[in-house]
């Protein structure tokens, strides 16, 4: 069954399986137990932590486990509460695992200033400069955009927070696997990051935290994690997910020409199927194979459902909301009108994707919305 | 179908409704879709239903969501992607004959439902199915039981889709209505207690008045016998058969007829004016596009302006029309 919604989740790498299922059926014991069984799962889990430490060029001591990439950016976000700095900067196009913790922090006094995008869904610099206040304590930009694929100037806003000394954070979910990414690059604070959008599991991730940045728990009670995250640690999740990194990162070039090759395929043959469809987001900044369409006149909810009942499987909005067909805040902020926002499809590609699946879905969009 | 969209998650029940849908799809291997029509519903059935209440009136919105959602925006939608006809739970049949499309009572007198469907048209039923309209309910839920569906012994769902138990039902018009409270009459002119809107109260209602159970001679009860809207005054009655609870003619509009056009035959015509009363035996006096006046053989108990009075012939619902007045004689 054609799957384009990568963006959503990713079916688990069977070279991951494996590895999970062999830590599963063979190493039960808890990473902090002394005997053979504890040392042997802790062993499994900081071999995990080296391998994506890694990935991303960063020390395995800066590599925090964590029940995924919302889990990730709650912990950022609510260490505001302790920091003596209690106004945070933020973009209008962020995850609702951004801003909806924005909003429920705002009473116990954090503020907040949004950032707008322009029309590609990109924050300037400019801007985010101006926001900055005498009491700005965390700045937390995405690194690319799950609806759109835009991808921001982040180096330009890392910048600014380095020049004004302001943390900053970076919900880098949609990233890792699509385009390089390294801690010596890209001098971020703190990244949020999820297995199962690089065919890894569900429910583990892991937070970026740089050597010397202060971070209060979440959720306490032992010492795990070095006290950052207490619980008893997912042994086989964590494996699986560094088995999961390790495979993007030495197949990075090679998973990027093949999104690539597919998204020409799918644009080129788009632009014969279906002369209206608009496509959204920046053409210079983005990742490979997330591709946003507008199909004016058509509503989304309706191709959607058309779409699935071929078994290909697609994308309106967030996957997060079900049900409604209600205008996607992203797109909303990119300024984009109420009619093309409700016609709009996200496509995202995976590794498992061929091009003739790729005109498939175009055959199948000309035949539904060509008009 | 998701139909409301709002505060009132309190009230609301859908979030578990799909859970169940989900689980029975799943385990049946079909499809399942959610779809939002809360503009729709919002605009043609809501409106509605609290523009009666401000007048004074009872309304029925189930009856206009069938016409306008399930039967309209939702068949519009499933047709849009391909299908051919909709199947709804409804305890009704839907007969076939000579080219045109009847609408039967279900099987099951206790759970029969043509009486929500009475505004339903030739074009809605040609495109719909009633799968369970010819089992008796308890069957349906053993059938549902055999069959491994999570939800065979859900509790029945009662009271207006979008309040939720009867209960909040106060605290939910409170919202969109203004309160006026008002003075309670007895049906000889004696004030016996204040009420707190109109809107709150239904003819024939018994509960609620808040009046002491010593007041007046006897220890009958009280019921709502009439709202005078240009005075703000509920007048009561007491005991059950007050002839002031009784008339036996009624006049109402908006008449709609299921083949299209008024019935050749109206002879030997009965009527309900509430869900699941028993068929009573009238006589339709004057009939136009739009408007009837609808004569009972026994004086009817608490006719209520809003409602909806439906016509059978026999098994065979014929139409119905939106209870106007009504007059003792």
């Amino acid at each position: 069954m054609p799957y384009f919604d990568h963006s959503a989740t990713t079916p688990i790498h069977p070279k991951v399986l494996k590895k999970m299922m062999d830590v599963a059926q063979q190493h039960f014991g808890n990473p902090s137990s002394v005997h053979a069984s504890g040392r042997k799962s802790k062993a499994i889990i900081e071999k995990a932590r080296r391998t994506i430490a890694t990935a991303i060029l960063a020390s395995p001591s800066e590599i925090i486990f964590t029940g995924g990439g919302t889990e990730a950016n709650n912990m950022v976000l609510w260490t505001l509460i302790q920091s003596e700095k209690k106004h945070i900067v933020t973009s209008s196009i962020e995850h609702p695992a951004i801003l909806t913790v924005l909003e429920k922090l705002e009473p116990m006094g954090i503020s907040c200033t949004v950032l707008p995008v322009n029309d590609q869904g990109r924050v300037d610099p400019k801007i985010l400069e101006k926001s900055i206040q005498s009491n700005t304590g965390l700045i937390s930009i995405m690194m690319a955009n799950n609806e759109i694929g835009t991808i921001q100037p982040i180096l330009e806003l890392i910048d600014i927070a380095l020049k004004h000394d302001i943390p900053f954070h970076s919900d880098t979910v949609q990233t890792l696997g699509k385009i390089p990414l390294s801690v010596q690059n890209i001098q971020a604070d703190f990244m949020s990051f999820s297995a199962h959008k690089l065919y890894g599991p569900k429910g583990v991730g892991f937070l970026y935290k740089k050597k010397g940045r202060s971070l209060n728990p979440l959720i306490i009670g032992g010492g795990q994690e070095g006290k950052h995250r207490a619980g008893t640690e997912n042994i086989s999740g964590i494996s699986g997910m560094g088995e999961a990194v390790r495979l993007a990162s030495e197949n990075l070039s090679k998973r990027m020409s093949h999104l690539e090759a597919l998204e020409t395929v799918f644009i080129t043959h788009l632009n014969r199927e279906c002369h209206n469809a608009v496509i959204n987001g920046c053409p210079n900044h983005h990742l490979p194979g997330v591709i946003s369409v507008s199909f004016p006149g058509y509503k989304s909810d309706i191709l959607l459902a058309k779409l699935d009942r071929l078994g290909m499987e697609v994308s309106n909005g967030s996957a997060c909301g079900s049900g409604s067909i209600k205008p996607s805040p992203v797109l909303e902020a990119m300024g984009i009108s109420d009619s093309q926002n409700i016609s709009t499809l996200r496509f995202s590609f995976g590794r498992d994707n061929t091009e003739k699946e790729a005109i498939q879905l175009v055959k199948a969009l000309g035949q539904f919305a060509n008009g | 179908m998701k139909n409301w969209e709002g505060d009132e998650d309190e009230f609301c029940t859908a979030e578990e409704d799909y859970k169940d849908a989900l689980a029975v799809c799943d385990h049946l291997g079909l499809p399942l879709r959610s779809v939002s029509f809360s503009q729709e519903y919002w605009d043609t059935v809501f409106k509605y239903f609290i523009d009666e209440y401000k007048r004074g009136r009872t309304p029925n919105p189930d009856v206009l969501c069938n016409r306008e959602v399930k039967f309209k925006a939702f068949m519009d939608y499933a047709l849009e992607l391909g299908a051919e006809k909709i199947a709804t739970g409804h305890y009704s049949i839907i007969d076939e004959s000579n080219g045109g499309f009847k609408l039967l009572k279900g099987l099951d007198p206790g759970k029969d439902q043509s009486y929500f469907l009475y505004l339903l048209g030739q074009d809605a039923l040609s495109k719909s199915m009633f799968p369970i309209g010819e089992i008796e309910k308890i069957d349906v839920r053993k059938l549902a039981e055999e069959s491994g569906l999570v939800n065979h012994a859900k509790k029945d769902s009662t009271g207006v889709c979008f309040i939720g138990e009867q209960k909040f039902f106060k605290e939910f018009l409170k919202k969109y209505i203004p309160t006026n409270p008002g003075l309670i009459e007895t049906t000889d002119g004696k004030e016996c207690g204040k009420h707190d809107g109109l809107m709150y109260y239904t003819m024939g209602q018994r509960k609620g008045l808040g009046i002491g159970g010593g007041y007046g001679k006897q220890e009958a009860p009280w019921f709502v016998a009439e709202k005078d809207l240009d005075r703000n005054v509920l007048i009561v009655a007491q005991g059950h058969s007050h002839s002031s609870l009784y008339h036996k003619q009624l006049m109402a509009d908006q008449v709609h007829w299921i083949n299209g056009s008024v019935p050749e035959n109206l002879s030997g015509i009965s009527a309900k004016i509430r869900y699941r009363q028993a068929d009573q035996i009238c006589e339709i006096t004057e009939l136009s596009v739009n408007k009837c006046t609808v004569r009972f053989d026994k004086p009817q108990f608490a006719i209520t302006p809003g409602q909806s009075i439906v016509f059978y012939h026999g098994n065979e619902c014929l139409g119905g029309a939106v209870i106007e007045n009504r007059s003792f004689h």
